[in-house]
């Protein structure tokens, strides 16, 4: 049964980044880290799994709030965007190297939430929980990049590619903290969208796609094609994506695109959707946003 | 009639400050000095089974706990009912279709989930919540039974000796001469007719999804009296359900309303009730708060009623409608609550053509469901949805334009509609298809989308249908009114009218200040005050302005008399060649001789004898309006909608671009609180049609009990809506007003499944209306199945 009223817990609030780390070094996975909350107090009041492992999942929280200089979105040609653990969905939408380059990810986060959580929740918020449905997750994915971690051991980079270890399950260990993530730049032909099929406008994922191209011409370099709500984590097409490499986008190139992706997903009956809808569709949402990529 | 003042303007609503500042008190905002705190422990894990062992000594040692309920402790209640059929219909006709009041507030026969077992008392709400963890429960599970047929069968588990076969509730067609519900011969019917129609249907469970979650506070005071504080849409019959089932004196029980943050049915007849006021029994002088989560109201209140209808029509090669055949057969979930939806559907179907043949049945079997109850509309979207597409298949298949075959075949003013000696005495549905047509553009669109290829196809719907004003014939209908004169000339009305956020506060302020040709500042509406208010049934049937309305007006008219036989005796002329403005009192013939009304008034309150002649000036005495009032007519509006929709092809999913719904209302009392109200049962309908459904596992365990699992047309889904409004004369309600609460949510389900058969031509007989069966469909059939071969 759900509740009304916040399970007990006590808050941690760090005054800086040492202090934060060595707060989750001591109380490990009995620590849930609070950044925007909007996916963690729901979660409390619904009784439901954390971001944490311990057994006393919702013992602690972890604030950042008072941590500082963790809410930046940067940019530079060299580096890419870089964007802090607390910077908000919001406030990466509204960054103008976002608009103009990171049309994907700048799309994901504007169909995440609501524009009430979209000005409490983070983008590295988003990856963390893990959520299958994930909307930037799964941009994110789609686009490549890094996530900086760091504990009072040092300091690891992890390839979002590899992130994901299964439902749920990351690869931040439980006295890491996310800190930065890291987006390349785009080349000279890269293109990139998302799309997110739903019931009703606002709402979790029924199923999403979204991809980066690199393109010259109408021919395709190569491919990053991720999907969410189709498998345990969201998940990139590699299957698919080797179809794109190196060929021109003709109808017939994305019909057997559209075959390989509807079969290369492995959905699930939810209250959402159906397993059989979402194969059927897959394929469908792949063809459409590749055309519609190359149009622009 | 002179020239209105008040009604019939957009006049804002009386209560949009309080909520706009989120000032208004919902129950959850009252605060109590010392309050304590109740929690229902409920069976989460199981759909059906029998309380084994139920163990409180482990909650009973939890911190703050003040006293646990267990079954035990109530068996000195009577067991109940949570509708309101055992009030609102005769003793004999309870007696025909059985009505049984089976529930007892703490049962150890879990019928679905969310059942309640025992209820803890405890300091704070954190405290009782801890304390319902510690209850342990050991359960028997039973077969669950998710369908009337599992439900119905002769091995099944009964659910309570009152109802062999697990039947609620069946159709009295032995009631009717002709031993159905219906008139003439249904077997020559079919024999008769060129053209025969059937289908199997399925109609969606449907949450109200009401914002407000259920909230209560009660409290057994000092003078032996039980105050309880609840949103419900029925405050006085709470008030008699609850003298019922504590057998407490009436006057030893106050039901203060408190401001309903949505009700939509939800809130009709009793819901936490029962436990609150139990537990502030159990505790006497301290009050009890008692609130329910989200999920609580998902697996504890009720839904719309969801099921199978069997419908089977014969027509003419010319359209003609020669017979109509239905069975509506509802899962009537775990508890009996409400008698006669199914039938209302056979009644509001009845009601709209002129078939020359027709029967209704259906019956409500138990289910381990969560309880179906009222939810606007009653029946009649259920009906609709499945009626007009059928009629739609036929128009489709014969060439017959839709339109015409609407126009030509609706029911007329008088008759008998529902078979109950009562006539209609207007019908405006030739005005309403009118406007609809031309308001739509339905033959411009019609040309448009004739030709069209690629993966998204567009498609048009309409739907004609009726409603009511009110439950009579069927039900009671009554509502009590008085009208207090103060002696500055202002009023205070005192009726308990509910307002479910529809504006009906706002109306019956307009309808009073219009009969006592007042401003709206000089007139307040006391309600939600069981002591100061007489008898009203609630807010339901759309009833509220047709019945309520006429009772304040009537009150108010009263008062008026009153006022007149005043100033009749000072003015020494016939009260009947009275009149009044700016509250001042004259004849025509002598406007030079006033009365001033304030002066009437002061001096009947404050009336001191004259010191020259030792007289009164006027007759001493406050005046006091009163009306109760019972309808003898109920008079329906009719009601179209035209959708465009737009479905994609390759995914399923569907668009709803347009809608215009057009309602012969008579007279609106303030046009827009109509349009809002109608947009907002617009929306409901979309959802009904299109998203909403309650799912279960195999064990009988809701799936989607959340906003987030379980969803609804939000305003940014909303199509461009298209509300007319079509005046036609309206002699019985009050100011030519109808009622109209339910019937925008009854339109667009119909329209929207007609929409899709016009743009891919596949009929769906099963809604909610996804993208997935969509696809499914278009997949299996291909588009225009029946075309193309």
């Amino acid at each position: 049964m759900s509740t009304r009223v916040l399970p007990d817990f006590e808050i941690l609030v760090p005054q800086s980044k040492e202090e934060a780390l060595k707060l989750l070094s001591q109380y490990q996975g009995d620590a849930a880290i609070l950044a925007g909350g909007t996916d963690l107090l729901v979660q409390m009041k619904g009784q439901l799994k954390c971001n944490c492992k311990g057994e006393n999942a919702f013992g602690y929280l972890l604030s950042l709030a008072e941590v500082p200089g963790l809410d930046y979105v940067e940019y530079d040609e060299t580096e890419g965007l870089r964007i802090g653990a607390m910077a908000t969905l919001s406030q990466v939408a509204a960054h103008p190297v976002v608009k103009e380059n990171y049309p994907g990810l700048l799309e994901s986060v504007g169909v995440c939430g609501t524009k009430q959580t979209r000005n409490m929740g983070t983008v590295v918020g988003n990856l963390l929980n893990a959520s299958p449905c994930a909307d930037c997750g799964c941009a994110i994915l789609a686009w490549g990049g890094t996530l900086t971690l760091e504990g009072t051991a040092g300091r690891r980079e992890v390839d979002v590619d590899d992130f994901y270890l299964g439902y749920r399950l990351t690869a931040r260990k439980t006295d890491e903290l996310a800190v930065e993530l890291k987006l390349p730049p785009k080349s000279d032909g890269t293109v990139s969208a998302h799309h997110k099929m739903t019931r009703v406008e606002h709402d979790l994922s029924k199923i999403t796609v979204s991809v980066r191209l690199e393109m010259s011409g109408t021919t395709c370099k190569s491919a990053r094609i991720a999907m969410a709500s189709v498998a345990p984590t969201i998940v990139r097409l590699k299957e698919t994506e080797k179809l794109l490499a190196g060929v021109e986008i003709t109808d017939q190139i994305l019909e057997s695109v559209a075959k390989s992706a509807s079969s290369e997903v492995t959905p699930i009956d939810d209250v959402r959707s159906t397993a059989e809808y979402r194969r059927d569709v897959a394929g469908v949402m792949v063809k459409r946003i590749i055309q519609k990529v190359c149009k622009s | 009639m002179s020239e209105l003042k008040i009604v019939g303007k957009s006049v804002p609503k009386v209560d949009a400050k309080i909520k706009v500042t989120g000032r208004a008190m919902y129950a959850d905002d009252i605060h109590m000095p010392n309050a304590l705190h109740g929690k229902i422990v409920r069976c989460m894990q199981y759909a059906h089974a029998r309380v084994i062992k139920l163990d409180i000594s482990r909650a009973q040692k939890m911190p703050g706990v003040v006293k646990i309920l267990v079954p035990e402790d109530i068996e000195k209640y009577n067991t109940y009912n949570t509708g309101v059929m055992d009030l609102f219909a005769p003793d004999e006709l309870n007696a025909v279709w059985g009505e049984i009041g089976e529930e007892p507030i703490f049962t150890k026969h879990v019928k679905h989930q969310g059942d309640a077992l025992c209820g803890i008392i405890a300091k704070t709400e954190a405290e009782a919540e801890a304390a319902a963890e510690m209850v342990d429960v050991e359960y028997e599970p039973l077969p669950v039974y998710l369908t009337t047929e599992e439900a119905s069968h002769p091995d099944a588990v009964q659910f309570t000796p009152e109802k062999p076969g697990n039947v609620a509730y069946r159709v009295p067609g032995g009631l009717f001469p002709e031993g159905f519900y219906g008139y003439g011969d249904i077997d020559k019917g079919f024999a008769e007719s060129d053209l025969i129609y059937e289908e199997d249907y399925y109609v969606p469970k449907q949450k109200h999804c009401q914002m407000e979650p259920h909230s209560y506070i009660a409290q057994f005071d000092d003078q032996d009296r039980l105050n309880v504080w609840t949103s419900s849409q029925m405050p006085k019959p709470v008030q008699t359900k609850l003298h019922k089932l504590f057998g407490l004196p009436m006057s030893r029980i106050k039901v203060n309303q408190t401001v309903i943050g949505g009700g939509f049915g939800t809130r009709l007849g009793l819901i936490g009730e029962p436990y609150v006021c139990a537990m502030a029994l159990a505790v006497p002088g301290r009050a009890i708060k008692l609130n329910y989560t989200r999920e609580e109201d998902w697996v504890a209140s009720e839904t719309r009623h969801s099921g199978r209808f069997k419908l089977k029509m014969g027509f003419k090669k010319d359209g003609t409608p020669v017979v109509y055949d239905g069975y509506m057969s509802f899962e009537k979930g775990g508890y009996y609550t409400h008698g006669g939806v199914v039938w209302v559907s056979g009644i509001l179907a009845r009601g709209a053509y002129k078939f020359e043949n027709f029967r209704f049945d259906g019956d409500a079997i138990f289910t381990n469901k969560v309880p179906c109850g009222a939810f606007r509309g009653y029946g009649n979207p259920q009906q609709a949805l499945c009626m007009e597409q059928l009629i739609q298949r036929m128009c489709t298949d014969t060439g017959i334009d839709t339109i015409e075959w609407h126009k030509k075949w609706h029911r007329e003013a008088g008759g008998d509609p529902w078979g109950f000696g009562v006539p209609t005495m207007n019908c405006g549905a030739d005005e309403v298809l009118d406007r609809g047509v031309e308001s739509f553009g339905w033959h411009e669109k019609k040309e448009i989308n004739a030709n069209q290829s690629g993966p998204k196809r567009r498609g048009t719907g309409m739907m004609l249908g009726v409603h009511c004003s009110a439950g009579f014939p069927v039900l009671l209908e009554h509502t009590v009114a008085t009208v207090t004169l103060n002696e500055d000339a202002t009023a205070i009305i005192n009726c308990s009218i509910s307002d479910l956020g529809c504006g009906n506060h706002t109306a019956i302020t307009q309808i009073a200040a219009e009969a006592l040709g007042f401003s709206m500042d000089d007139v307040f509406l006391n309600w939600g005050d069981s002591d100061a208010n007489a008898f009203d049934i609630g807010a339901h049937a759309s009833r509220t302005i047709w019945t309520a309305g006429r009772a304040v007006k009537e009150a108010c008219e009263d008062a008026m008399k009153q006022v007149y036989a005043k100033a009749a005796k000072f003015l020494k002329v016939d009260p009947a060649e009275l009149v009044m403005e700016d509250k001042k009192i004259f004849t025509k013939e002598a406007p030079d001789q006033i009365v001033d009304l304030k002066e009437l008034l002061w001096k009947g309150i404050y009336a001191f004898m004259s010191p020259e002649d030792f007289q009164f000036k006027f007759d001493r005495g406050q005046i006091i309006g009163k009306a109760s009032f019972m309808p003898f007519a109920n008079n329906p509006g009719w009601y179209a909608c035209f959708v465009e929709v737009e479905v994609d092809t390759e995914t399923g999913e569907l668009k709803v671009l347009e809608c215009t719904y057009v309602n012969d209302i008579g007279q609106a009392i303030n046009p827009a609180a109509v349009e809002g109200q109608l947009e907002g049962g617009i929306q409901q309908g979309l959802g009904f049609s299109l998203t909403e459904e309650m799912y279960y596992d195999e064990n009988g365990l809701i799936l989607n009990n959340s906003f987030t699992d379980y969803k609804m047309f939000g305003p940014t889904d909303m199509p461009k809506c298209d509300i007319q409004l079509v005046t036609t004369e309206e002699q019985y309600g009050p100011y030519g007003a109808r009622g109209v609460g339910e019937a925008g949510l009854c339109a667009p389900g119909p329209a929207v499944g007609n929409a899709i058969f016009d743009a891919i031509g596949i009929q769906f007989n099963e809604a909610p209306f996804t993208p997935e069966k969509i696809l499914k469909a278009i997949k299996g059939k291909g588009l225009f199945p029946d075309k193309r071969a």
